[in-house]
């Protein structure tokens, strides 16, 4: 379809979100944006509502894989893998759950924008601060750019144009507007992107059914010809220990990605906050079993070998090509697309934030200088601009690096932040030297196990970071000194009278 | 809400979060493997894939409303804040 017009639909939709951007910008700029640039910038002001609140943790949770990868495995192995993939239906409420009002209220005690933030006043730590962005900021890059490299791949099989040419026409737009408007501009282009997301699934399973000759014959079919397909171990392609992991991985250690949790911070109130875990996960289940599900019923229009169609990622942009008119395909490739910039633009304002606010300023104000608002400002937009910058440059050509990166981040970030964000904010035991062994040990454990391929009971490294972890945290919290009292009598408020014997029974929690 | 009452809230509102998340892999597990060895069949989907996929998220936003109208309470953010 390599016909201008049929690029009409996607670009359209990058120059809305531009739109949205600059229209948030000049609003903001309009109120009290300068007297606190920063709050603004990094959570959009804490003024979310709960539409919002839950279209962007939904958006920013789906990548480009969910989109093309996943629906990929599904056509291959069948049921088994929407089985496998609908564990994704308690992220959003897990994190907005458990952490969604604990970092609220924490986050407006100290005047918080970043995740890092609150780490830093509960363990009084600098030195895990800094580490807790390095990580933040390294394994972000690795996936950023695997968004970017998974969308232009994307629209080179669907548009015929090349994949650079595709790698300008969102990626370099999608640093453009997260430059601009900051936190806000991402939650109003990830709601956008979401309600695309689900429309192109739509219209993507009409006309796969309509090619594929109608629901019943394409099932009728499968049933003959894939019976393994039914089965939810799929014949031994799906391993008992990969559901167990899955759990692990992409469900339960999900609500300690630090771009989620900084979400808990961005919200205007309680109400949202609930109407958002509602809607959150009636949208990712719906998300979840429709792009997969349709994945499946591609087996009507694709009915060679998965070899002849290049492998898993072809499968969709495949059947996007075969099954729609070019002018539709147009339409139908912004789903994916907006998987991929959604998730970018919620991963580069983290970022940046995280340069900016938990390293930048915290040097600063360590040496006793206040940064100047306008500074800020000009900062924070040029290091939003130079990371997306960089990470679109890798992604023109993708060193070999960068993919060890990204297989490694989902993990590491969740072996890094899990259990230091979850004791951290629900133990009163849990301290410093806890916390740095768990997210230094945890980490590095993971990485090198995964590097070496080192598995236990042939699970996935996820299950050892994660043990790991929590081992390291505990020894670390025995033989460390606790945090002092007036730290945490803030995290852990008491009674105001002393009626109970309130540090005993505080201490066992 | 004083600060304390706040904190035992949210304490709770995280346990019951976490419950939930109990009851619906039990859910999963049931509806999923449970079922498998039946040959039963609703609309030429295995009635274990119905269940399991389908049943699972159904379930999944019935216990979030349960949550949010029973367990969760609403509070205000911004009192006692540092400002």
């Amino acid at each position: 379809m390599s016909n201008f017009l049929n690029l009409l639909p996607l670009l359209c939709f990058m120059l809305f979100m531009v739109g949205i951007s600059v229209f948030v910008r000049r609003q903001q700029e309009r109120g009290s944006y300068m007297q606190n640039f920063m709050r603004h910038y990094f959570v959009g002001g804490r003024d979310l509502g709960g539409f919002v609140l839950a279209m962007t943790t939904v958006a920013t949770y789906s990548s480009v894989s969910s989109f093309v990868g996943g629906p990929g495995m599904a056509w291959q192995i069948g049921f088994g893998w929407v089985y496998m993939a609908i564990v994704q239906v308690t992220a959003i409420f897990l994190v907005l759950g458990v952490f969604g009002k604990r970092v609220a209220l924490l986050a407006r005690r100290f005047d918080a924008v970043t995740v890092v933030d609150i780490i830093r006043e509960r363990f009084q730590s600098d030195f895990l601060a800094s580490i807790s962005a390095f990580v933040i900021v390294l394994f972000f890059c690795g996936t950023m750019t695997a968004q970017f490299v998974g969308g232009a791949k994307l629209f080179e099989a669907v548009t015929g144009y090349s994949y650079t040419t595709g790698l300008v026409l969102f990626g370099l737009v999608v640093v453009v507007y997260t430059t601009i408007g900051g936190f806000r501009a991402v939650a109003l282009t990830d709601t956008c992107c979401a309600l695309m997301m689900m429309f192109g699934i739509v219209l993507l399973l009409y006309y796969v059914l309509q090619a594929g000759g109608g629901y019943d014959a394409i099932m009728t079919s499968i049933e003959t010809n894939h019976p393994e397909m039914l089965d939810p171990l799929s014949a031994g392609h799906m391993p008992i220990g990969l559901y167990l992991t899955q759990w692990i991985l992409v469900g339960i250690c999900t609500i300690a990605l630090p771009q989620s949790v900084v979400r808990g911070i961005s919200y205007k109130d309680t109400k949202g906050l609930h109407r958002a875990m509602l809607i959150g996960t009636v949208v990712i289940g719906f998300m979840t079993i429709g792009v997969n599900f349709t994945g499946i019923l591609a087996h009507g229009v694709l009915t060679g070998d998965l070899a002849s169609y290049g492998g898993v990622d072809s499968i969709i942009p495949r059947t996007v090509v075969t099954v729609m008119p070019p002018m539709l395909a147009g339409v139908a490739i912004i789903g994916p697309i907006a998987a991929s910039i959604s998730t970018i633009s919620g991963l580069l304002i983290v970022a940046s934030s995280a340069i900016i606010k938990d390293i930048y300023v915290r040097h600063q104000q360590k040496k006793g200088v206040r940064v100047p608002q306008q500074r800020l400002r000009w900062l924070s937009m040029a290091a939003t601009a130079v990371i997306g910058g960089i990470v679109f440059f890798i992604a023109v050509t993708p060193p070999s690096l960068i993919w060890i990166i990204n297989m490694f981040a989902f993990g590491g970030l969740e072996t890094a932040f899990f259990w230091t964000l979850l004791l951290g904010l629900f133990w009163r035991g849990a301290n410093r030297t806890g916390a740095l062994f768990s997210t230094v040990g945890g980490t590095l454990i993971y990485c090198i196990t995964q590097a070496l391929g080192f598995r236990v009971f042939g699970l996935h490294q996820i299950t050892i970071g994660i043990t790991c972890s929590l081992a390291l945290f505990l020894i670390g919290s025995a033989i460390g000194q606790p945090e002092s009292d007036a730290v945490l009598d803030v995290f852990f408020p008491k009674k105001k009278q002393p009626v109970e014997a309130a540090e005993g029974k505080l201490a066992e929690e | 809400m004083t600060e304390e009452e706040k904190y035992r809230q949210i304490k709770k509102e995280a346990i019951a979060t976490g419950g939930a998340l109990a009851v619906i892999i039990v859910f999963w597990l049931a509806a999923g493997f449970g079922l498998a060895p039946l040959q039963v069949q609703v609309f030429h989907l295995p009635l274990w894939v119905v269940a399991s996929c389908f049943g699972t998220w159904f379930l999944s936003v019935v216990l979030v409303r349960l949550l949010i109208k029973y367990v969760f309470r609403d509070m205000n953010l911004e009192e006692d804040s540092h400002e």
